[in-house]
Order: C-alpha cells, then sequence, then structure tokens
C-alpha cells in the first residue's frame, strides 16, 4: 500500500484506497481469436450503440388494430408484428446471424414498458418522473465517454440515455409511438395503482434520495434468471406449435380454457419467429446472389439452408443447435427490456450433439473455437435499451449474459467436459465482455479443468468467476424445497445474470434415439422486487432522525430513539430497513402484476418449464418454481466499518459524541466533495482550509476496526447485519405470493449511489463510490492479505442469501507462470471451502488502469471485471473507473 | 430528392454514424450521396399509400401514423410510388 503522493494529501489522514505509482506490469501474454472472429471484434469496436423504432412502431400499430382483443394473444400478435417487420441484417463472415434489431449492437425502446426517460427534459411525461423520484438516479450517474457510447448528439443523430444514438429521422416517430402509450405502460398503469398502497409518499422520498435506486417492474422486468433452450432443441418450432394447438383442443370451452388464449399467443408469436427467421434466410440468399467470393458465397447459402431448416425441423447438427439457441436468446431479448438473461450451462446443452459430430468428423476442434469465438462476438453486440440510471448506474452497459460451466450432473457425478474446455479456451483466445463466465465450483471437479479456469481467469479477463456448488444448491434447496426441489433438481442451477443463483431442471433431450439429460433455467426472473437499497445512505438517514441531509427532504418519520446505545441505533437502522422494505415490496408488486396484465412473456414463458405443460405464462406462475422476488443491497462494509466506527467512537471508548460525528459527516471532515474534486475515489479527495478541525475525528472514523482483516470487532457486526437480512426477507410476500430472499450484489449502484451519500462514519467521504459487492473489503481497508480477508468474508453462512459477492485485485506478478497458477488455485479453493460463494479478480496493475483513464484510445480492448462482469474500460463510467482503481490490490499471496 | 447510402438496398447498417456496401463492400456513411449502382430500398416515403404530413412524419392512407425512412421491405402494403 502507498500513501497518496500529494504534499497536500500527506498532510491528511486520508490514507485508503492506493494511488499507483511506478512502471507498468502488464498481464501475462494474451492469445489472439482467429481470423474471423478477430475482424467481426475490429468492426464491433468501431460500432455504436444504435437504437431503431421499427420494432416498437410495428408492436404499437398492431396493439392498436387489435383493440379488444384479449390481452395475452393482443400481445402474441404485437410481437408478431414486431418481428416480422424487423430488417435482416448479415454482416460479413458471420457464421451465427440474426440479431436484437438492425444494427450490430442494435436495440430500440419499448414504450409499452416505460415512455418517460426517453423524452425530452422539457416533455410532461418526463418532468412527471423526474417529481415521483423514478429518474433522480439518472442523475447522479455517469456513463462511459468511450468505447460504443454514443454520448451526445450531432448533427443526424441525436443521444439517448448518454448511450444510445437515434437516426434524427427517427426521433418524431419514436415521439409519437410513446405518446401512445401515455396512461397505457407498464409504467404509467404500474405507477396509478402503487400510490394506493399506504405510505406510497415514503416510496417516492425513497427513490428521489436514491435510498433505493429503480423500480423493477417497468425498467427490467425479466432476467437475472437461466435461460432454457430445451423445447426448441426437442421439438423445433413446428413442434412446439403442434404442442399449442393440442393444447388449444384439449382446453377450449373446458372450465379452464384460459390456457387457449396462452397458446394462442404463443402460436402467434412463434408465427412471427419464423418470419423473422426466414426474412434473414432470403437476405443471406441476396447477399449470395451479389458475392463473387466462393467461400463467402457458399457461408451465405449455407446459412441460408440452415435458417431455412430450423424454422420447421430440430437442428441437425452442433452449429444448427447453436444457431438455434442464439435465435431463441434474441427473441427473449426483444419481448421485454432484460438484463442478465444468461445462456446457462450451454456447454452441457449442446454436448451431445457436439459429441456426436466430432465422433462423425462433421467438426473438428479448430471449427469448434470458431464457432465458439463467433457466439462470443454476438453475446458481446447485445445491448438493452434503457435509461441513463438503469443502464450507466445498474448494468454499466452490460447486460449480463452469464454462461456456466462446470458444476454436477443430475446423478451427482461432475458436469465438466471436452466443450466447456473449448469455451474456456475461446474466453482466452476471444476476450470480450460477454458471454461472461461462471465456474460452478466444486470438489468433484477434475484438476485439469480448474487450471484452464485459472489459465483464463489470469489473463485478466475477469471471468471465469468462481461460484461455490454446494453453497447455492444449499440455498436452492432452502428456498425452493417447499415448492418441491429436491437434491438432483438443485444440482441443475446455473448463474442467471450476474450472480443470482437461479433454479434449474434436468429435460431428456432425445438425439438419435439416445437420451440426454440437458440443464435449463425453471424459473422466471430471480431478481425482482426491491433494486436496489443503499445500506449507508440508510445509516445516514438514521443517523439524522428520518432526514435526507442531502436534499432536506423527510424520507421517514422519526425513529424515536435518542441513539443513546449501540443498539438503539441498530435497532432505529433495522426499523426504517424494514419499512423501506415493505413500501416498496408492495409498490413492486403492484407494477409487476401491471405488467404480467399489459406485456406477459411469451417467449421466454414458452421455453420456460412447465408453461407449456399448464398452458401458464410465468407471470400466471407458470413456471416450476417461483419464489424469485428479493431485495438487493449495495454498500455493505461501508455499513459494517460504519457500525464499527460508531461502536468503537461513540459508545464503547465514547472518544466523540454522537453529535460531533453528525457535524463531522455534515462538514465531510474537512474534505470537497467528490462532486467538487470530480473523482469519485477517497483516495483522490482533496482537504479544505477547514479540514484541521476534523482531522482528529476522521483519524478516528478511518482507524475504527474494518471489515476484512478477520477482527471480530468488525466481523461480529457484519454476522449480525447478515444473519438479521436474510431472515428478516422472509417476512414480505412477493406477487406471486412467496417469501422474499436476500440478493447482494453491487452491480454498478455503488457509484450513483455513492454519490448521493455524505460522508459516512466510516472515514469515507461524500459522494465517493460505496464498497463494491457484498463482501468485498472497502478499498485499501484490507491490509492482513486475502486469507485473512476471507476468515471476515466467511463469518456468516453464504448460504442464507441468493449470493454474495467478492472483488478481488492482484497484482499479474503474483500468479505468473506454473507455480503462480497453483498457489491462485489454492487460494480459491481455500475460500470456497470456508463456504465462500463467490470471488472473482481483476489481474491488472493499477497503474495500466491509471494511463487506460488518461488515454482511453489507447486501451480500446482493455477489459476489466466490475462486480458479476466484465466490461470494456473505456465504456465504464467515472465514478466505476475510480472505484476499480483504488481497490487493494494484492501484491503477495 | 437526393438519394442517399442509407435508401439504398445495397446498404448494411453498421450503426446510426456507418455501414457498408454489400456491393463493393466498402465503408460509408449513410448519408452518403448515392452512387450509379444505386437501387431504391422499399421505403415509406417510396410507397404510393403514403402520405407526408409534416418533417419526418406523415401516415399510411391518412389512416395510420407511419415515417418516411421506415424500411418497408417486409411490408405486406408496400407499393412503389415511382420507380428510380
Amino acid at each position: 500500500m502507498k500513501p497518496p503522493k500529494s504534499s497536500h494529501r500527506e498532510e491528511t489522514t486520508n490514507y485508503y484506497g492506493q494511488q499507483p505509482s511506478g512502471t507498468i506490469e502488464t498481464r501475462e501474454p494474451k492469445r489472439s481469436p482467429g481470423a474471423r472472429a478477430g475482424k467481426a471484434r475490429e468492426l464491433y469496436f468501431e460500432a455504436k450503440s444504435s437504437a431503431s423504432v421499427e420494432f416498437p412502431y410495428w408492436y404499437t400499430r398492431k396493439w392498436e388494430e387489435l383493440e379488444g382483443e384479449i390481452p395475452i394473444v393482443r400481445r402474441g400478435a404485437a410481437l408478431k408484428s414486431g418481428f416480422e417487420h424487423l430488417t435482416p441484417v448479415i454482416y460479413p463472415g458471420e457464421l451465427l446471424v440474426m440479431g436484437k434489431a438492425a444494427y450490430l449492437r442494435g436495440s430500440y425502446p419499448m414504450p409499452w414498458l416505460s415512455e418517460a426517460f426517453f423524452m425530452a427534459v422539457e416533455d410532461t411525461l418526463y418532468k412527471e418522473a423526474m417529481e415521483s423520484g423514478k429518474l433522480t438516479a439518472d442523475t447522479f450517474t455517469t456513463v462511459g465517454k468511450g468505447g460504443g457510447n454514443v454520448i451526445k448528439s450531432s448533427e443526424n443523430v441525436i443521444s439517448i440515455a448518454g448511450k444510445f444514438g437515434l437516426r434524427k429521422e427517427e426521433l418524431p416517430i419514436l415521439m409519437e409511438v410513446a405518446k401512445k402509450w401515455k396512461n397505457r405502460s407498464v409504467d404509467d398503469v404500474g405507477h396509478k395503482y402503487e400510490q394506493l398502497v399506504p405510505g406510497y409518499k415514503e416510496k417516492e422520498a425513497l427513490m428521489r434520495s436514491v435510498i433505493c435506486m429503480f423500480d423493477s417492474g417497468y425498467t427490467l422486468p425479466q432476467g437475472r434468471e437461466v435461460i432454457n433452450y430445451y423445447y426448441p432443441l426437442q421439438y423445433g418450432i413446428n413442434g412446439i406449435i403442434r404442442i399449442c394447438e393440442e393444447g388449444i383442443a384439449e382446453a377450449a370451452g373446458s372450465p379452464d380454457m384460459d390456457r387457449i388464449y396462452f397458446f394462442q399467443a404463443v402460436i402467434l408469436m412463434l408465427q412471427g419467429l419464423k418470419s423473422w427467421i426466414l426474412n434473414h434466410a432470403e437476405e443471406a440468399r441476396f447477399l449470395s446472389s451479389l458475392e463473387k467470393d466462393e467461400k463467402q458465397k457458399q457461408e451465405y447459402d449455407e446459412i441460408a439452408g440452415r435458417l431455412e431448416l430450423l424454422v420447421s425441423e430440430r437442428p441437425r447438427s452442433f452449429h444448427d443447435a447453436l444457431q438455434l439457441i442464439w435465435i431463441f436468446h434474441t427473441a427473449v431479448l426483444n419481448e421485454d427490456a432484460i438484463s442478465g438473461l444468461s445462456p446457462g450451462r450451454v456447454g452441457q446443452v449442446l454436448y451431445p450433439y457436439w459429441k456426436r459430430d466430432m465422433e462423425n468428423g462433421v467438426i473438428d476442434r479448430e471449427r469448434t473455437l470458431e464457432l465458439l469465438e463467433c457466439m462470443r462476438i454476438k453475446f458481446t453486440e447485445l445491448d438493452c435499451f434503457a435509461s441513463m440510471g438503469v443502464v450507466g448506474g445498474v448494468l454499466s452497459g452490460n447486460t449480463f449474459n452469464n454462461l456456466c460451466i462446470g458444476g454436477l450432473k443430475k446423478d451427482g457425478t461432475q458436469a465438466a467436459n471436452e466443450l466447456e474446455m473449448l469455451i474456456l479456451e475461446a474466453g482466452i483466445t476471444c476476450d470480450t465482455p460477454q458471454p461472461t463466465l461462471s465456474l460452478l465450483y466444486d470438489e468433484k471437479l477434475p484438476e485439469e479443468f480448474l487450471m484452464k479456469g485459472i489459465e483464463c481467469t489470469k489473463i485478466g479477463t475477469g471471468y471465469p468467476a468462481w461460484v461455490n456448488n454446494q453453497v447455492a444448491m444449499e440455498f436452492l434447496l432452502g428456498n425452493y424445497g417447499h415448492e418441491g426441489m429436491q437434491i438432483e433438481e438443485a444440482r441443475a442451477w446455473s448463474i442467471g445474470g450476474c450472480l443470482e443463483t437461479s433454479p434449474g431442471s434436468w429435460m431428456l433431450l432425445e438425439l438419435d434415439g439416445e437420451k440426454h439429460w440437458i440443464p435449463g433455467g425453471s424459473a422466471p426472473a430471480t431478481s425482482v422486487g426491491v433494486h436496489f437499497l443503499s445500506l449507508p445512505k440508510l445509516l445516514e438517514v438514521t443517523l439524522f432522525d428520518g432526514l435526507d441531509m442531502r436534499t432536506g427532504e423527510r424520507v421517514f418519520p422519526s425513529h424515536g430513539y435518542a441513539l443513546e446505545s449501540y443498539e438503539e441505533l441498530w435497532n432505529a437502522f433495522k426499523g426504517y430497513f424494514h419499512r423501506a422494505v415493505q413500501v416498496l415490496t408492495l409498490t413492486n408488486n403492484i407494477q409487476h402484476d401491471a405488467w404480467r396484465k399489459i406485456a406477459p412473456s411469451l417467449v421466454n414463458s414458452m421455453l420456460k418449464p412447465d408453461c407449456l405443460k399448464n398452458g401458464k405464462d410465468i407471470g400466471q406462475m407458470g413456471s416450476r418454481f417461483n419464489s424469485t422476488f428479493n431485495v438487493e443491497s449495495c454498500g455493505t462494509a461501508n455499513l459494517v466499518n460504519s457500525l464499527a466506527s460508531l461502536k468503537k467512537n461513540v459508545y464503547d471508548d465514547k472518544k466523540y459524541s454522537l453529535a460531533e460525528f453528525r457535524n463531522a459527516i455534515i462538514a465531510n471532515f474537512g474534505f470537497k466533495t467528490a462532486q467538487e474534486t470530480g473523482s469519485w475515489s477517497l483516495v483522490d479527495q482533496v482537504a479544505t482550509g477547514e479540514y484541521h478541525k476534523w482531522k482528529h475525528i476522521h483519524k478516528a472514523a478511518l482507524d475504527a476496526p474494518k471489515f476484512g482483516n478477520d477482527d471480530e470487532y468488525v466481523d461480529r457486526i457484519m454476522a449480525d447485519w447478515e444473519n438479521w437480512f436474510c431472515t428478516m426477507t422472509h417476512e414480505f410476500r412477493s406477487l406471486y405470493d412467496q417469501p422474499l430472499y436476500a440478493c447482494q450484489i453491487s452491480v454498478s449502484t455503488h457509484g450513483p449511489m455513492g454519490a448521493v451519500t455524505l460522508a459516512s462514519p466510516d472515514g469515507r467521504l461524500c459522494g465517493t463510490t460505496l464498497s463494491d459487492g457484498s463482501v468485498s473489503a472497502y478499498p485499501g481497508t484490507d491490509k492482513n492479505g486475502p486469507y485473512a480477508l476471507f476468515e471476515s468474508a466467511s463469518c456468516w453462512n453464504h448460504s442464507l442469501s441468493q449470493n454474495s459477492q467478492m472483488n478481488m485485485k492482484i497484482h499479474p506478478s503474483v500468479v505468473k507462470g506454473r507455480e503462480g497458477s497453483r498457489k491462485f488455485l489454492e487460494l480459491i479453493r481455500a475460500y470456497m471451502r470456508k463456504g465462500g460463494f463467490h470471488v472473482q479478480f481483476n489481474i491488472v496493475d493499477s497503474r495500466m488502469l491509471k494511463e487506460a483513464q488518461a488515454d482511453p484510445d489507447k486501451y480500446r480492448s482493455l477489459l476489466v471485471r466490475v462486480a458479476g462482469f466484465t466490461q470494456y474500460w473505456v465504456e465504464l463510467g467515472k465514478q466505476i473507473q475510480d472505484e476499480v482503481i483504488s481497490r487493494t490490490e494484492y501484491e503477495a499471496l | 430528392m437526393e438519394n442517399s447510402c442509407k435508401d439504398c438496398k445495397f446498404y448494411l447498417p453498421v450503426d446510426v454514424c456507418k455501414g457498408i456496401c454489400k456491393m463493393e463492400k466498402t465503408d460509408i456513411s449513410p448519408d452518403d450521396l448515392s452512387c450509379a449502382k444505386f437501387e431504391r430500398l422499399p421505403k415509406c416515403k417510396f410507397c404510393r399509400k403514403y402520405v407526408p404530413e409534416k418533417e419526418f412524419l406523415g401516415s399510411c392512407l391518412g389512416e395510420t401514423i407511419a415515417y418516411p425512412d421506415m424500411n418497408a421491405s417486409k411490408c405486406s402494403g408496400f407499393e412503389w410510388f415511382q420507380q428510380s
């Protein structure tokens, strides 16, 4: 750890965080993708995120035409119209084709969900959204200034949400289409009815103070789940249509005939999908007709042939199957604004096809690698059109498609296979943000497989994340046992989104007379509900008796405690937390109810067992498992460290009064705010002339026990918090009348949530980014090495929560060579054996990140791990960049 | 009306600022003026049914809102207003 360098800073005691200096240590040499993926990646690097109006136009047009139709059938027809009118585009050299919209990084607004955030700031809709607190987080979010983000408008291009470009010719129609959804969108209808919840005004205050980051019902109503590719693989599209037709015949006129509307809607949607696929086949034929290069011409013809086959038949080969699952993956993303639709255990799903093709000489390893690299490019091209607060403040431009490897088979034997080794290899040769990889660590996994995972992690991709298979299964059995989950089914799990443990099921795939159990997701979004709650901001409001001192607005009524003891402080904090969860659960339930009524899922529902069996969409609990709402938190280490500081300095040692701490917080311990300095990292903050008044209390705050050092004093507080949090969530009921659970990932919310939070009692300064993850230490405060951090992190039972998240930064020199790999694996193993749920790494020299911040053009391809996802450095907002730089960098294991 | 690359059936959009010519395989801008090989892409503004009303907005047969630059190649009701 090196202290800050400037003379002005040396006078302060602000010694947490790290200021990199010296020459840059490079990562281990990287390998390159094949020529095909290399070219595709170059095209990606040049492409801007681009939005279009085609799909929403046709969707809305059909929706209006069908006024009075049964809502779910109307939805099916609207989706059909959207899909069949999408302009097909195929880029040169592609082996896997089709995308969300007619641009390489294409996406589009979905005004049936929400229409306010992309309206002009002077528009009434926008103003109303600001007033209700829906868009407050947007104003405190920084979006990456480089890469593919369209950060400002130009002559012919309009910038939306600081990221998406829209052709100016399309702006008027977008506004017109959006206005058609006024008072009809999920957002508007949900808002109308959420106001019926007692204490609703408290909810608005929570949003305006950014104690809560955003509503999930109309922003990202689906995602953070694992898709299931079984039905298209097993039955093909026509086979699914036949299942629906049989369902209709069986149910029509019977007392439970609600099913017929679902089946009819699925048929309509699938007809749209077939047109969409055939339109691409036609485009491939057209391109072939123009092509002079024989190889490229043949490839276009093969693409056309494959697509023409897949509209009616089951896939014949690994390549067919990969193309088919990509089509359905994209189709789900086109029905809703979705982040975190994870492909799951693709290497196990497609293994039967690949193994057969390998045995028959249809494919070899080289071609497999090429296809897998192409798959990486396609996933990386995905964008999600959302507001600045969501796309920048939560997603950092990522869409969290998490591909899992390893884990166990249905019979309990280890599940890693040769195809997964190639998936890791493709992740090494073609390092891109998507799909990110998670290795489901189990003691039964072979050493060779684990070492391949280490090889991948070491080159600095940030993936695979290492996730504890047994801890996840324990959580799943606890959470879904009452819905019938048994141990065998628990083994089918996967990560949905960046780190959401999601239930799965085994489905019996038949191929050439042989039967194979393949895993796939079997629940809807496993992370909707209360998103996210800022723990440090809640503590701040507790200290000021319900007031948000940044805005002067009252968030809660007085808690009534004098805060004369630590127990009173703890109880007051818990009381406010409880109130926040209570009102937000109810309002979110209403929003999700509006979502399932106005925009029910059809593509995703059709894929999820057992929706096709029971004729219900996921919003009607058609899935096998439905206990899927949660409460997400942010800033755990800051909360715990702040409580420890107050306990130590105010209540135990009585060194300072609580009033003195309040004054110090208001005065930001004598520093400028992060907004004033333009840096969001603690290490870069600058003292004011008033600093001398506060330096002693600031030092006391910084010197108080800190989480991450194997210190019982503060770890006890962590355990108390976790045990309470993970239990209290069960008191609340979701829309599906199931208990909520705790989810503890920061994603990127620690940036904007830190920006609105005053200084905290742990010495963190006003506006600086909060601690990342949930069991990561606050940057620079873990001084006793990684094993001490592991001791602290495992002071509570991680299977009580959907997840815990630990991000670590390791200097490249520490893990160099074969010996470094062994040490690295042992480090991870040690944490897993202690019951740690998750750990992920940035293998990077902080000096490189500093240089990349100064000269982004030179580092277009630099990847970093944030909190459950890998992203190009240049596409991250400065809040998150500063935080990643300041993370503790381990220079020894 | 001058034709631009984005109105051409050989235009492959990469993003809102650039594309690729399917014929020449060169990088082009959507706003570049068209070349000798230009062939119109079916768009609402080239459709007999399109009624312009104000800048970038119009209607389909005076009934349904429409916009001139929409790719109408997948619209079953498209009819050429005037062949290039």
